[in-house]
């Protein structure tokens, strides 16, 4: 499971840097994480997943996945303008819709006590890796997610191209403005499947792109499957890691795998971002 | 053989008609130099001719086909175009750019046939780019980037090179450099090139036809000796102009009058 959603993160990650032309773009900017959290939470709200099941015929999963959907869609309908989407009215969209959510996210927080007192809220903040899904979950999850890459597989020579200027891409072939709606709503797609059943787990979108450019360099092409293989086993270790600690009663607590991927990740990417100075420093 | 036609052909940001009505032929081997001040529509114009901006009205055709009618790959295939700063990554080496230029034959999942890498190589002999092929772009200079982007746009194997002032970021012997590649390649393989160009001379030198473009019209069209008139392009630049002529017979220059008399008048 930590290898599936690792492995959608790291891809979907790899298109919206590409698409976006944005190094630090990840696979949450455009509203995907927060939309899950704040679904994940109002189910904890007794009435609205009680009419939400009996009249969507949904589990707690798929109303997360709605609720991910639905905020990526209100970031794409606030910035298409003429059918077409810039990246950085897509971003400012994206950094809008996720802070509005995390308000609503604390406001729901803090007047249903209940919700506090089961103690549920906090893995839709963090993420972590659920060992208490049933197989149909996961398989649904995997599904959507392989669908959804090899979409983008065959996408990857256009992939490839996309973070030039708009016409020097038109001028290579490529339609930029369709290419940016498919490959951002399918990165999307596959982002929110694992999400909906592991929380935002932060940083593996962010920066296994970035360890892939590093090894293999920038060819879209061979980056997708790159990013793809070491997001599966940079959270399948991290996984195992947390699940170490949490046995061996250091923690007395299972630390969820969001936590450790943050304090790795963060000090990492630093010394990626130093590294990266010190080379364009030498150059100039 | 005609490659490019365009007539009557306009365009407006908005309100503002930045092309009232274009006219323009191209034809296989020709190089050609569109020339005009600074906001009298010649990036505007290329990028019309390309399609990534729509023309409002009059009618665009390529190889006799009308432009509307050319999916992009195959018009990828057939006009590849400069911009005025074309982007690429500071670790992007030298290979990578050149292989984006084969993007429209790539097949799906952006797979590369031997052949692909083969023209990559060949223009990468061609232009002398056989020692950088690994270097990342960061540490080219400004001539060296230009010729690898002229690199990529050669890799798609087009009929008509549009570039848009490809002597930006290049001094005199890269200029003129690029001027002889540019003969070249319509001499030798037929490849139309039409590019915008701020200098007038440079490009006559190295044009078989000049277009002066003045507020979105053409303001002059014809070969170097016959269109350089002092009158005609002193009232489209706004500067008293004096025509030259080194070698009787030759290519004229045209200068700048006040340049002419301070430099008479030891000023």
């Amino acid at each position: 499971m930590a290898s599936l959603v690792g492995a959608a993160l790291a891809a979907a990650g790899v298109v919206y840097q590409a698409i976006l032309r944005n190094p630090l773009a990840d696979p949450y900017l455009l509203g995907v994480s927060s939309g899950a959290s704040l679904a994940s939470l109002l189910w904890y709200v007794g009435w609205l997943s009680t009419s939400a099941a009996t009249l969507l015929a949904v589990g707690q999963q798929a109303f997360a996945l709605l609720g991910a959907l639905a905020s990526v869609a209100v970031v794409f309908l606030v910035s298409a303008r003429r059918g077409r989407i810039d990246p950085v009215t897509l971003i400012l969209a994206g950094v809008i819709v996720n802070a509005v959510n995390g308000a609503l996210y604390l406001l729901i927080y803090f007047t249903h006590p209940e919700i506090v007192a089961r103690g549920g809220a906090f893995i839709f903040l963090v993420g972590g890796i659920q060992t208490n899904l049933a197989t149909q979950q996961e398989l649904a999850a995997a599904c959507a997610a392989g669908i959804g890459w090899l979409v983008l597989a065959y996408l990857s020579g256009p992939l490839s191209v996309a973070g030039l200027g708009e016409a020097e891409a038109e001028s290579l072939g490529v339609r930029i403005h369709r290419l940016r709606w498919v490959g951002l709503i399918v990165a999307s797609f596959i982002t929110a499947a694992v999400v909906a059943v592991s929380g935002p787990i932060g940083f593996v979108g962010l920066i296994c792109p970035h360890l892939a450019r590093l090894m293999i360099g920038h060819d879209q092409r061979r980056l997708l499957p790159a990013a793809t293989a070491l997001g599966a086993v940079l959270l399948a270790a991290a996984d195992a890691i947390s699940r170490y600690l949490t046995a061996d009663q250091f923690l007395r607590t299972q630390l969820p795998v969001g936590v450790l991927t943050g304090l790795l990740g963060g000090p990492f990417f630093l010394l990626l971002l130093w590294r990266s100075r010190r080379r364009a420093e030498a150059v100039a | 053989m005609t490659l490019l036609n365009a007539s009557n052909v306009s365009f407006a940001y908005g309100d503002r008609a930045v092309l009232p009505d274009v006219s323009l032929e191209l034809f296989a081997g020709e190089v050609v130099s569109l020339l005009g001040p600074n906001g009298s529509g010649k990036s505007t114009l290329l990028r019309v001719l390309l399609g990534t901006l729509r023309a409002a009205n009059g009618a665009i055709s390529w190889n006799g086909r009308d432009l509307r009618a050319w999916p992009r790959r195959a018009l990828a295939r057939f006009v590849a175009y400069l911009p005025q700063s074309p982007v690429a990554d500071d670790e992007e080496t030298v290979t990578d750019v050149l292989r984006k230029g084969r993007a429209p034959y790539w097949g799906s999942f952006g797979l590369e046939s031997e052949h692909d890498l083969q023209v990559v190589s060949q223009v990468a002999t061609q232009l002398q780019l056989h020692d950088l092929l690994r270097r990342p772009m960061a540490e080219l200079s400004g001539g060296q980037r230009q010729r690898v982007f002229i690199g990529r746009c050669l890799v798609q194997e087009p009929k008509a090179l549009l570039l848009d002032e490809p002597n930006t970021y290049l001094d005199l012997r890269h200029q003129v450099e690029l001027g002889m590649l540019l003969k070249s390649l319509s001499r030798d393989r037929g490849i139309a090139v039409l590019m915008a160009s701020h200098d007038i001379n440079l490009a006559a030198a190295m044009s078989d036809r000049l277009v002066l473009l003045s507020n979105g019209s053409v303001a002059a069209n014809g070969a170097p000796a016959e269109v350089l008139r002092p009158a005609v392009f002193g009232e489209v630049y706004g500067l008293p102009l004096r025509r030259v002529e080194p070698v009787p017979g030759g290519i004229p220059l045209l200068h700048p009058e006040l340049m002419l008399q301070s430099i008479r008048h030891g000023a």
